[in-house]
């Protein structure tokens, strides 16, 4: 360390500023330390009234729960409930004798001398713990003398609306009832108030709490130069109806709901929930009710008639992450999702920490291993499967058009419905024609048919081994041939498929070494890829999310071997596969053997030596019960052994083979006919079709109660195509038209995953320790009996539970709400722990300031918005935030509120805030994640997917809740700054100062290029002289003007920069070129390097990232 | 260690008395000094410590650094480590089910219709005065055999690679928990300046990692590792802008610190002496690290020691060197991965090539340390997330087959400050499929690591939502037949 700093200290203070810093950095924990635990006071200093939840509950729970609590009641002492602490122990002994320390054990232990004998013991354990301070055991004792009256849990109690205190000296401070509280405490505590902010500092401050971007410079001097009464709230008014608020009260929704662009775990694929994302967004700009907001979100899906928006809302419990690792047990993911949505409901509308309930009874809070399962019976009904897809949404989701493309969406419905009307209309004269060409037919030229349609291949082998139907995938491919040998061997000593006497005509006879293979690509079917567009937007591959039929004739010789594949040709192989297995008919789809695809069979064994039709269809679901296989046209009975899908890797290709695939060993022996492939998967009867082989005018001549359906269907389906009616036909051609167009830009629309509840319920079963796979007793969904009022209406399901969590009678929602708007404001929560108001967290500050919130926030109708303006509109948040060192020693924290809120800009500010300075700023509300400028090669170093592809244009200059959010690897600026990785639900930010930060404001190249791009706007509008330019760019970041000090500095950091560029041309080059925006040509380059220099050491202040 | 740094204890002395005039609550200064910064550690490893938890270590610590080389995709125990010959007999034979006991499998073997033993095709040979027994795939390892502790039974709870990276890493399956090195770092502080305490590296491109496993779950992200890449800047954002020289950064970081200290002098915020501070440690660490990262000073026989590869920067072998020159400049928790393990199918032939990456720079690690005497100061571990299977996944052949992920029995080795040299701990049975002597949980190996950095490991706690978290959990028994020295009672 020495090193550089002697030569920094060279250049000046830097020595000085290190010591100091040191000392501040060590000050600052000591007074961290002290905050954390009060120093003792002298007993006598002790409340003359001791109250139970202020004074002793916190020392019972810190000390004593664990293991005389609702977990665990080791010598049947259960200290959380009156009950448990007064009844009569073994030896006639009583913990609590009210009125009596003398006789109560509690007192007795806890005061021991003797190590054996004092409680409480180590954590868990038999040895002697940390002893209880003497304050800690005067309260008690105190308590016990008063009666050792108990209460229950502050928080479980419904929020009264507290009266506003009277008798304050200071009245004339106060600008609406938070003041009053807040006042009240500090004249108790002998503080006053700090005068208010700087109009200017006010505004930045407000600005950026309520839009997270600063004021424009047009706007601090309307603001300074309005002289009405009412000026702030003209601006609050304002920034209140600004888009940009939305934005900025989404981003910690976002960090509470674990929102994010991947599914987490190992892959951690793209997954698409930007569609919940811009909802959450515009409900905050439709300023919705606060419980309509969390109603939808927590079970939209399940109001009457939900509309698509309501059932977009609950994808904020389908935020949390999902594992498609190869190889995990579904079922024990399934369960860790279903405790997530139980964690982060409890955590972000009730402020309770339920997870330790999840293996047994909760050690603090009165909430049983039991009760967390019947909560866990709320979210437990969802069509869901525990391994999630690599890369895209995994079911539930729905398509989730925006309101331009729902609206298209809907008129393509009505064409659709229209053509179909339409066409259902001529269905008399449809039969009345067919009836009448059926008669024209000349029974003496038979006529064989099968369907064509999205026929790419067709091998009939009546002449040669050459395919009659063909449709390539790319009509130039040069490889496009049967490789078969011609005659004799070839060199792997193969011999050539050879020609015999077919089920129609001739067919391919095969010895049990010789195949046919097609090296030219039969409509891309053969796709590993990684789902749907895999090589781009009009990407005609079928991919395992399309469907498509193999069929064939066979006649085996010999019971196992390849019918048709796109397999690889090895043991075990990845791709699509139709094989016979010991007579049946097997299918394998496999991405990668042996546990993901799906592999089944038929019951049903043929025959060997005998013809038979297969037939196999897949819907491009990804699900076995996505696949048919018939024989003979009758749909089989299917043994299922993998039904687990997911893509994964990149496109592989493997060409058609007939009679081979699956290795040397799994050749076919025998003869195949008729080989089709279509890219779609063909309807029961048209595989009744291909396998029945009647001629079409043959079938004419049966009477119509005679013929079958396959030959119903096939007749009709001939005259459909060959001869149906002009007008018929038009209509015909109108509802196909409809239906591809309909359905094609539905597939093009973007999805998000939502809840659903099956409708018959999912059985839930407490499990044993928490164990998936150690089912207990089985419950159906209850509330907490310590949190709901009796009795209770809610219905039990999960609208129930929804609307139980914002009922007024419920006493935590509108607490932790208000709490955690608070927080926003004022760094730190009126209750400090925002994510726990349960037995182990901290007490409000200001309890009645929490409750008077609280329950104006019911009375204004859950009014978020106004409960935002209440908020800034007080004289509390509008104080100077300086910090005077008696403040310093006597609330260093800043929990009485003596002072307003300085606290460092949250990430997304951090980086928001230099985009709109810089006059970079996108504003575009929602569409699709992006991807900002990253260091490359991170997403490669920790792991598979793909390589992150950077945005240009605009996109980089998106806000910060756009950013594409991995969660194996967040935007590193995001994380520097603390930011969520968005694996769990965030509550309660944390703040670091780390030199990681430093480097990013310096160095990154989203700052540099910031800095340079404000530069030019300095040029363009700062003014003409450096002092003017470098005085305006200090006002646009810091809403002030600069001190002469501090201009001093600035200026002669230019004048500095501007020598050393002027001796180094081509560095200052290079320096302004950073990034991608274009540079101001109009702007001499030294002179931008010179001011990039200078922007980048304002975009780098400590007052520049703080909220002051 | 190296003694090639300034002393800080004389540093913070020297800025001690500095910034006495400044009136800052000295005497409460002076306290914490005493306490922090002067106070010896029970053996005085810790003085040099800032920002360590007060109190830690616990004891006189054995090691003062870690190295911990992870192999993640969970290198084969039994082409590797333990031997079993008596494999041979039952060559392709199922494995019987009163070995397998109804263990949970993957989802990858759980459709198997048999489970037909592999043995390992590699030969074994006991080498070193300790005879420990090592497959012909380690040569190098070999060589220092006598330097290492042999873990031959280690188990975890997890089957599949994330949950079991994140195990243990952090401790607990699922992603949250603060990871090992975060605690160190957060309970011992850092010795180093100019360099972050905690630093990983990562090479390979096998199984995807994700930064929670070196992330700091619920305690503050400053100490979260730090990674040094080999792409691009070494640590994020390390370099200067093009055509933004040193002097430049030099004055700006000066000028940054006057116009703080302006804001400082108008709002008191105690918190801009810690931004002119963090941005200071930025600026050398501009220096360090470059200086850090350049081995163009090594010797020759030192990149003959680590093999060719440690000439290309990126790879394993450069990543071993880097580790041997972060611990001499006290770097406290050094955190290697190398991604190459993960042998489902074709394992011969892919452990072959892992080994060879992997084999001589690990072993060549442990020997650097010992030349420069800094071995018996710094703890070396390497260990995968779990073992394999004893029976095929897929085909099993004369020279081929593939293994399965196996949480029940697996070896690792550690070496240097505080456990046995040329000592093999643990036994599996005849077919390396159960623990059948000395089972060590991943619970006890974190216990143990901790325990030999001076920590006890039910005191080193964080209180997250009401609870105090520690990196054991609730579980974890230091292994003292692993340790050169008495760990105490209760531990």
């Amino acid at each position: 360390m020495s090193r550089f700093s002697g030569r920094l200290s060279s250049a000046g203070l830097a020595g000085w500023l290190s010591a100091f810093a040191m000392l501040c950095a060590i000050l600052a924990r000591v007074t961290q330390a002290a905050s954390q635990g009060a120093p003792a006071p002298a007993p006598d200093s002790l409340p003359a009234t001791i109250e139970f939840n202020r004074d002793i509950r916190p020392i019972l729970s810190d000390k004593c729960f664990q293991c005389h609590g609702p977990a665990s009641q080791m010598a049947t002492l259960r200290l959380d409930l009156e009950d448990g602490a007064k009844h009569a122990l073994s030896g006639g002994r009583f913990a609590v004798v009210p009125g009596d320390p003398a006789k109560s054990q509690m007192i007795t232990r806890v005061a021991a001398v003797n190590p054996i004998v004092r409680m409480p013991r180590a954590q868990g354990g038999t040895a002697a713990g940390e002893p209880l301070t003497e304050r800690q055991v005067a309260l008690l004792t105190r308590w016990i003398e008063q009666g050792a009256k108990w209460q229950k849990h502050w928080s479980f109690i419904p929020p009264q609306r507290p009266d506003l205190p009277k008798g304050l000296k200071n009245a004339k401070w106060v600008r609406n009832p938070i003041d009053d509280f807040v006042l009240q405490r500090l004249e108790r505590e002998g503080l006053t108030p700090s005068p208010e902010a700087d109009r200017a500092t006010l505004l930045r401050r407000v600005s950026l709490d309520l839009t997270g971007l600063p004021p424009a410079p047009g706007e601090v001097d309307a603001f300074l130069a309005d002289k009405s009464p009412n000026a702030y709230e003209k601006i609050v008014d304002r920034l209140l109806r600004s888009p940009r608020y939305g934005e900025r009260m989404a981003f910690p929704w976002l960090d509470a709901a674990r929102y994010a662009d991947s599914n987490g775990y190992q892959t951690d694929g793209e997954r698409f929930m930007w569609r919940w994302r811009d909802w959450v967004i515009a409900a905050f700009n439709r300023n919705m009710p606060y419980d309509q907001f969390t109603i939808e979100q927590l079970a939209g899906d399940l109001l009457p008639n939900a509309t698509l928006d309501q059932k977009i809302a609950t994808g904020f419990n389908r935020n949390h992450r999902g594992n498609s690792e190869g190889g995990i047990v579904p079922e024990e993911y399934a369960a860790e999702y279903v405790v997530d949505r139980v964690d982060t409901t409890s955590t972000v509308f009730l402020g309770l920490t339920l997870g330790c309930a999840r293996c047994h009874n909760h050690r603090f809070d009165p909430v049983t291993q039991k009760e967390f399962y019947q909560l866990f019976a709320y979210f437990n009904n969802v069509p869901e499967h525990g391994k999630f897809r690599r890369v895209g949404n995994s079911a539930p989701y729905i398509a989730a058009p925006l309101p331009d493309a729902q609206a298209k969406l809907e008129q393509l419905d009505e064409d659709l419905a229209a053509a179909d009307a339409a066409y259902a209309k001529l269905q008399p004269d449809l039969a009345r024609a067919q009836r009448e060409w059926e008669r024209s037919l000349d029974a003496s030229a038979p006529v064989s048919w099968a369907p064509v349609r999205e026929l790419v291949t067709l091998y009939s082998f009546d002449t040669d081994l050459t395919p009659q139907v063909a449709v390539l995938q790319d009509a130039k491919d040069s490889r496009a041939r049967v490789n078969a040998p011609r005659g004799g061997k070839d060199a792997a000593g193969r011999t050539a498929p050879t020609l015999a006497p077919g089920r129609i005509g001739q067919a391919a006879s095969f010895d049990g070494k010789s195949f046919i293979q097609f090296d030219g690509d039969i409509a891309g079917f053969d796709s590993y890829g990684s789902g749907r567009g895999a090589l781009g937007a009009n990407d005609p591959t079928v991919t395992f999310d399309d469907a498509y039929t193999m069929a064939a004739w066979i006649y085996p010789t010999a019971p196992s071997g390849a019918i048709v594949t796109r397999d690889e040709d090895v043991f075990e192989p990845n791709g699509h596969g139709l094989n016979l297995r010991d007579g049946r008919i097997e299918y394998d789809v496999v991405t990668k053997w042996v546990d993901e695809g799906i592999r089944l069979r038929t019951q049903k064994a043929i025959g060997l030596n005998q013809w038979h039709h297969v037939a196999l269809t897949y819907d491009g679901s990804r699900w076995a019960n996505g696949v048919k296989i018939y024989i003979d046209g009758e749909d089989q009975k299917l043994e299922i052994f993998v039904d687990d899908f997911n893509s994964q890797g990149a496109v592989r290709r493997e060409p058609l083979r007939i009679g081979a695939g699956g290795g040397p060993e799994n050749r076919f022996r025998g003869s195949i006919d008729d080989v089709r492939i279509y890219k779609r998967a063909l309807s029961q009867a048209e595989a009744g079709m291909l396998a029945d082989l009647t001629s079409v005018t043959a079938i004419a001549a049966l009477p119509e109660d005679k013929r079958t359906p396959a030959q119903a269907d096939k007749i009709r389906d001939y005259f459909l195509e060959h001869a149906l009616p002009a007008p018929i036909a038009a209509a015909r051609t109108r509802l196909t038209d409809a239906r591809v167009k309909r359905d094609g830009f539905y597939q093009s629309l973007p999805t998000v995953m939502v809840m659903e509840d099956m409708p018959t319920p999912r059985e839930t079963h407490l499990l044993v320790r928490g164990m998936y796979d150690k089912p207990g007793e089985i419950v159906t969904p209850a509330l907490p009996a310590a949190l709901a009022s009796s009795p209770n209406t809610f219905p039990p399901n999960r609208l129930g539970l929804a609307r139980w969590i914002v009922d007024p009678s419920n006493p935590l929602t509108a607490r932790v709400t208000v709490n955690r708007f608070w927080q926003m404001y004022f760094g730190t929560g009126i209750v400090k722990t925002a994510e726990d108001f349960g037995s182990q967290g901290e007490l409000p500050s200001h309890p009645e300031l929490l409750d008077w919130l609280a329950t104006e926030f019911v009375r204004t109708g859950w009014d978020v918005k106004a409960l935002q303006k209440t908020i800034v509109m007080s004289a509390t948040y509008r104080q100077a935030s300086r910090l005077s060192p008696e403040l310093q020693a006597k609330d260093p924290d800043n929990r009485l509120l003596a002072r307003g809120p300085n606290v460092r800009l949250s990430a997304d500010i951090v980086r928001d805030q230099a985009l709109a300075i810089a006059g970079l700023l996108t504003e575009k509300i929602g569409g699709p994640s992006v991807k900002p400028y990253q260091p490359e090669g991170l997403w490669n170093e920790v792991g598979g997917g793909s390589a992150y592809v950077q945005d240009h244009g605009e996109n980089l200059y998106r806000r910060s809740l756009y950013t594409f959010w991995r969660r194996s690897i967040p935007p590193p600026s995001m994380a520097n700054f603390d930011a969520s990785a968005r694996e769990n639900h965030m509550v309660r930010p944390v703040v670091t100062n780390t030199p990681l930060q430093a480097l990013d404001l310096m160095n990154d190249v989203a700052y540099v290029e910031a800095a340079r791009v404000f530069a030019q706007r300095i040029v363009k509008e700062g003014g003409k002289t450096p002092p003017e330019r470098i005085g305006y760019a200090f006002r646009v970041a810091t809403a002030r003007r600069p001190k002469p000090a501090e201009a001093e500095i600035l200026l002669n950091a230019f004048r500095q920069n501007e020598d050393r560029f002027t001796s180094k041309p081509e560095a200052a080059l290079k320096y302004v070129s950073a990034g991608e925006y274009p540079r101001d040509n109009g702007v001499d380059v030294i002179e931008l390097a010179a001011y990039t220099s200078v922007t980048s050491l304002i975009l780098n202040l400590h007052e520049t990232v703080m909220k002051e | 260690m190296s003694r090639r740094f300034e002393d800080p204890l004389n540093l913070t002395r020297r800025r001690f008395l500095g910034a006495a005039g400044l009136g800052i609550g000295a005497a409460a200064l002076a306290e914490l000094l005493q306490v922090d910064l002067l106070g010896q550690g029970p053996d005085g490893v810790s003085a040099s410590a800032t920002g360590g938890l007060p109190g830690l270590p616990h004891f006189a610590p054995k090691a003062k650094r870690v190295i911990y080389m992870f192999q993640s995709g969970a290198p084969s125990q039994l082409d590797l480590f333990d031997y079993k010959p008596q494999l041979a007999r039952a060559q392709g034979t199922d494995l019987p089910e009163s070995i397998r006991n109804g263990q949970r499998l993957t989802a990858m073997t759980a459709g198997q219709a048999s489970f037909p033993i592999a043995q390992s095709i590699f030969k074994f040979a006991q080498h070193g005065q300790s005879g420990a027994w090592l497959s012909e795939l380690l040569p190098y390892t070999a060589k220092v055999a006598d330097d290492l502790c042999f873990i031959k039974s280690m188990h975890t709870e997890q089957i599949n690679h994330d949950p079991a990276v994140t195990f243990a890493q952090t401790g607990f399956q699922l992603s949250g928990r603060p990871s090992l090195g975060a605690w160190v770092s957060y309970g011992l502080g850092t010795v180093n300046q100019d360099l972050p305490a905690f630093v990983v590296m990562i090479t390979g491109n096998g199984q995807s990692l994700a930064e929670r496993q070196w992330g700091t779950g619920f305690i503050p992200s400053r100490y979260q590792g730090v990674k040094l890449r080999s792409v691009g800047d070494p640590v994020l954002y390390v370099s200067d802008p093009a055509g933004f020289d040193k002097a430049q950064r030099e004055r700006f970081i000066s000028d940054l610190g006057k116009l703080n200290q302006l804001e400082f002098e108008a709002t008191n915020n105690p918190e801009i002496a810690t931004r002119i501070a963090q941005y200071e440690m930025a600026f050398r660490m501009q220096a360090s690290v470059p200086e850090l990262t350049d081995l163009s000073k090594e010797a020759e026989h030192t990149f003959e020691l680590y093999g060719p590869d440690s000439r290309k920067p990126g790879t394993y072998a450069a990543n071993c060197l880097l580790a041997r020159r972060l611990a001499e400049r006290g770097v406290r928790f050094i955190q290697l991965y190398h991604r190459a393990w993960d042998h489902h199918s074709g394992l011969p032939k892919a452990i072959r090539t892992a080994c060879a990456q992997a084999d001589q720079p690990s072993a060549a690690l442990v020997q650097d340390l010992k030349e420069r005497g800094l071995l018996d100061e710094t703890l070396v571990i390497w260990a995968g997330e779990f073992g394999r299977t004893v029976y095929s996944q897929g085909k099993l052949t004369a020279d081929d087959y593939g293994r399965d992920h196996h949480p029940r029995a697996f070896t690792i080795w550690m070496a240097g400050g505080g456990v046995k040299p040329g000592f093999t701990l643990g036994e599996t049975d005849d077919y390396g499929y159960n623990i059948t002597q000395d089972p060590v949980h991943i619970h006890d190996l974190n216990a143990t690591i901790l325990r030999c950095l001076g920590i006890d490991h039910r005191r080193l706690t964080y209180k997250n939502q009401g609870r105090q978290f520690r990196l054991t959990d609730t579980a974890g028994r230091v292994v003292q037949k692993a340790l050169t020295f008495e760990a105490g009672s209760g531990a």
